[in-house]
């Protein structure tokens, strides 16, 4: 890390008005309506909160996107517009790193192979200040056993540590460092005895005991292995089939297009991606009336295989991040880490 | 208070003799204290069932879930179908039958009341816990116990029961083959519809103001729709899934496709979703409060359907779930039904 | 747009044995009324769906009118009866969500009603002029 400095918590406030004053929109976690969400700061912002409830992947991945417009008069040949997205610079603070690595593996779907210009004019001007996890915020976290930690800065710009009376900060991209230079006065210097507080909180913080996924490295393995087993439709009996555990999810991408008229004559509309989930009968339907994953079994079996094992194939890293949410938030209590083990056991 | 062991012993008495093909129920879940539902299908699989205050789950969901199978498998049963029913999934189920989704003969009633107490409320025991959630929980007469890493804990049954349950009159599943549990229809711990009546003492702007906050924070994850056992309908309006498409359809007919609702999670068409959902469970919804429950982003679903039961039974005498021969409410009408609202 | 030049735009299902015909009379007896309600033309009141309404309103309707035949004098019984209970739910459900009371209204006109149907029509306009274009439910599109 090239920047490490010291926040008093009191000048919080102070560095988020001069963020504000720099140009980004800044976003913290609210309570409202008693669920945790990102909402604009106005003024300060208290990070004392355990999560989000929905990972905050909307702001370069929102839930509904305009592509383009149309229109089509009969004879003439079809007029489109082009809906460029509206991406005023976002600055996120409070981002747990279980989410930032979630932005790393979004970036690689909509940016590695392919070029999203949504997701990318949006992305560029993200940017996030993430919030190490002195205590697991829920019990139902797994991030150490899918190769996370729960002080990690992978995707974040800035790393912030609660340390009780300060936070450290540590910058860990040229965007942190300017946020952070923005109001260099504020900062104080990272003392020996700041750093050996810092080392021991993270210390500990890795420590914390923490739920597990027996054998990550192995499970692209075995759940390739495991891809005709009985136990996918058993595990999946309870499964109701709907859209909680890819929503909420900091990974989960896929997506849908549709045209939404605004006029019928002449025909006139736009072209939307809204957000799609696997575990939506007519996700994979066919426009024969054939669906190839009929069964909640198949449903789940790609949901997993495609943390566990097809991303991985695809990008060398496993897209699950141990943020717990498809686990706590499941109305059937069907939990991934439980899942991935025992197809590992039915296997070996 | 009900023995566990007697449940586990009818499930397994029922299946060995192959009276049932297998017994819908509750087991214990993998992470924290909540119970998920099963399916057992043999007899030494019996002792696996629970009960216990996590059952929050409408298993009749389960009932329309093994019924799709048959019919989409093509295969007949070959023995009813056992469930454990609480006093609210027995109602759903009487339901389902009052609409001949399957015959009684097709389901074995294992009947469990829940006496004088009910389901727990998540949200309210971590409140009360303190953010340790608990990793068991267990009926103590009135009132609850649960154990936290703390260690265990006694939690008053009013403040931690899950409001569907406070309103409850009918703890008892009244339709059964088997039941377990004292009966205790009529008790009341909060008065019905009591968070309806403070709702509609806000005036118009503010029941606006409160509705289009809550219709805008849904994300359409379709919970709501998923967990209710009413909602069984093979394709939903929303899906709008049936048209299939050949080479030579043209533009102009997938633009006029019906679309009553776009899949964008916006107000206007989570709103329609949400009001088109109330009044289709209007006069078929028992208030197992399950959609409100597992709703990701809390919106307070029971108050929609609690104000259609309660118009219902106000404007039409109608009662959901009371019985089985009776016809369904938006099929049937009396003379003297309301119509000064019309010109 | 301005109060003088806001016209309320009604979206009316009319029954094709009564109301439909009512307003045809109201027109051929060159009864005056406001030209602010479109005629959808349906084979019963009982065949409206709540789901017409809704979007009605979502599509941008200020106003709409279910109207049907007088009761006891349905073509096939009883579609009266169950649109009268069908749509008090209705009625209902958009006031409890706070929705105005008065962008959604029900008549039992006859085919001989023609002034009847006019009146409605009149009654609808003026009470929805005052309250201006319905935005609560209506769909926003770029």
């Amino acid at each position: 890390m090239s920047m490490e400095k010291t926040l008093d918590k009191a000048l919080l406030s102070d560095w988020i008005a001069a963020v504000t004053s720099g140009g980004w929109q800044v976003h913290g976690p609210a309570l409202e309506d008693g669920i945790w969400t990102f909402k604009p700061v106005a003024a300060s912002v208290d990070l004392d909160y355990p999560n989000v409830k929905q990972a905050p992947k909307d702001f370069a991945f929102p839930q509904r996107e305009i592509f383009f417009a149309f229109e089509h008069i009969k004879g003439e040949a079809p007029r489109l517009k082009e809906v460029k997205p509206e991406a005023p610079q976002c600055a996120v603070f409070g981002v747990r790193p279980c989410d930032g690595r979630g932005a790393v593996r979004m970036d690689k779907v909509f940016s590695d192979n392919v070029n999203d210009p949504y997701y990318q004019e949006r992305r560029k001007n993200t940017a996030y200040v993430g919030l190490a996890c002195n205590a697991p915020p829920s019990p139902t976290c797994f991030c150490k056993s899918v190769g996370g930690s729960p002080v990690s800065s992978e995707g974040m710009d800035i790393l912030l540590t609660d340390l009780g009376e300060i936070y450290i900060a540590q910058a860990a991209t040229k965007t942190g460092e300017a946020l952070m230079a923005a109001a260099d006065k504020l900062f104080g210097k990272m003392g020996a005895a700041d750093k050996k507080q810092l080392d021991k909180v993270h210390a500990d913080a890795v420590a914390a005991p923490q739920r597990a996924v027996k054998d990550a490295k192995g499970a692209p393995a075995a759940l390739k292995a495991g891809f005709d087993s009985a136990v996918w439709e058993e595990m999946a009996k309870p499964c109701i089939g709907c859209g909680i555990c890819t929503f909420l999810c900091p990974t989960c991408h896929c997506f849908d297009i549709n045209d939404e008229m605004t006029g019928m004559s002449p025909l006139k509309g736009q072209r939307v991606r809204t957000w799609d989930n696997c575990q939506f009968p007519d996700f994979t339907m066919h426009t024969s009336g054939h669906n190839p994953r009929e069964t909640l079994g198949t449903r789940l079996r790609q949901r997993v295989s495609h943390k566990f094992r097809y991303f991985h194939e695809n990008f060398g890293m496993l897209q699950c991040t141990g943020c717990g949410r498809c686990v706590s938030e499941c109305p059937v209590g069907i939990d991934i880490v439980a899942v991935v083990n025992k197809v590992a056991e039915h296997v070996a | 208070m009900i023995n566990v062991q007697d449940i586990r012993d009818t499930a397994r008495d029922l299946l060995a003799k192959g009276e049932v093909r297998a017994v819908i129920g509750w087991r214990a879940g993998s992470r924290g204290m909540a119970a998920e539902p099963c399916v057992v299908t043999k007899p030494e699989e019996a002792d696996s069932l629970v009960w216990d205050p996590t059952c929050y789950h409408n298993l009749a969901l389960q009932l329309v879930n093994d019924r799709k199978d048959l019919v989409h498998s093509k295969k007949t049963a070959t023995a009813p179908i056992g469930i454990v029913a609480k006093g609210c999934d027995a109602r759903a189920i009487v339901v389902l039958l009052q609409e001949h989704y399957f015959k009684r003969e097709d389901v074995y009633i294992i009947g469990v009341s829940c006496e004088n107490s009910g389901v727990l409320d998540e949200r309210k025991v971590k409140a009360q816990v303190g953010g340790f959630a608990p990793s068991a929980a267990a009926f103590d007469g009135d009132n609850f116990s649960v154990k936290t890493a703390k260690g265990d804990k006694k939690l008053a049954g009013r403040e931690v029961m899950a409001d569907r349950c406070l309103e409850c009159r009918t703890p008892f599943p009244k339709e059964n083959n088997t039941a377990f549990g004292d009966d205790k229809t009529g008790r009341e711990f909060d008065a019905q519809f009591a968070a309806l009546a403070r709702f509609e003492a806000n005036d118009e702007a503010a029941r606006w103001e409160f509705w289009q906050r809550q219709f805008d924070r849904c994300i359409r994850c379709f919970a709501c729709r998923s967990v209710c056992p009413m909602c069984f309908c093979d394709e939903c309006v929303v899906d709008s899934i049936e048209m299939k498409i050949a080479p030579e359809t043209t533009a102009e007919e997938k633009a006029n496709r019906i679309r009553w609702i776009e899949r964008s999670a916006v107000r206007s068409e989570n709103a329609t979703y949400h009001m088109t959902r109330a009044l289709h469970l209007a006069g078929r919804c028992v208030d197992c409060g399950e959609c409100e429950r597992v709703c990701p982003v809390n919106i307070p679903l029971r108050l929609l359907n609690t104000k259609m039961e309660r118009e219902a039974r106000e404007a039409f005498g109608f009662d959901p779930g009371a019985s089985i021969g009776g016809p369904s409410l938006v099929a049937s009408f009396r003379d003297d039904d309301p119509g000064e609202f019309i010109r | 747009m301005s109060e003088q030049t806001y016209e309320p735009k009604i979206v009316a299902f009319l029954c094709k044995w009564c109301s439909s015909a009512g307003s045809d009379l109201a027109g051929v007896s060159r009864i005056q009324y406001p030209a602010n309600a479109t005629p959808i033309q349906v084979p019963c009141s009982g065949s409206v769906s709540p789901m017409y309404i809704l979007s009605a309103l979502k599509k941008g309707a200020d106003g709409v009118l279910v109207s049907g035949c007088h009761i006891g004098d349905c073509h096939y019984l009883e579609g009266n009866y169950l649109a009268r209970r069908k749509l008090h739910l209705v009625k209902e459900l958009l006031q409890f969500v706070g929705i105005e009371e008065n962008r959604f209204r029900m008549s039992w006109v006859s085919a001989a009603e023609g002034a009847k149907f006019a009146e409605v029509v009149k009654e609808f306009v003026d009470d929805l002029r005052p309250m201006g274009p319905q935005e609560k439910l209506k769909a926003k599109r770029a």
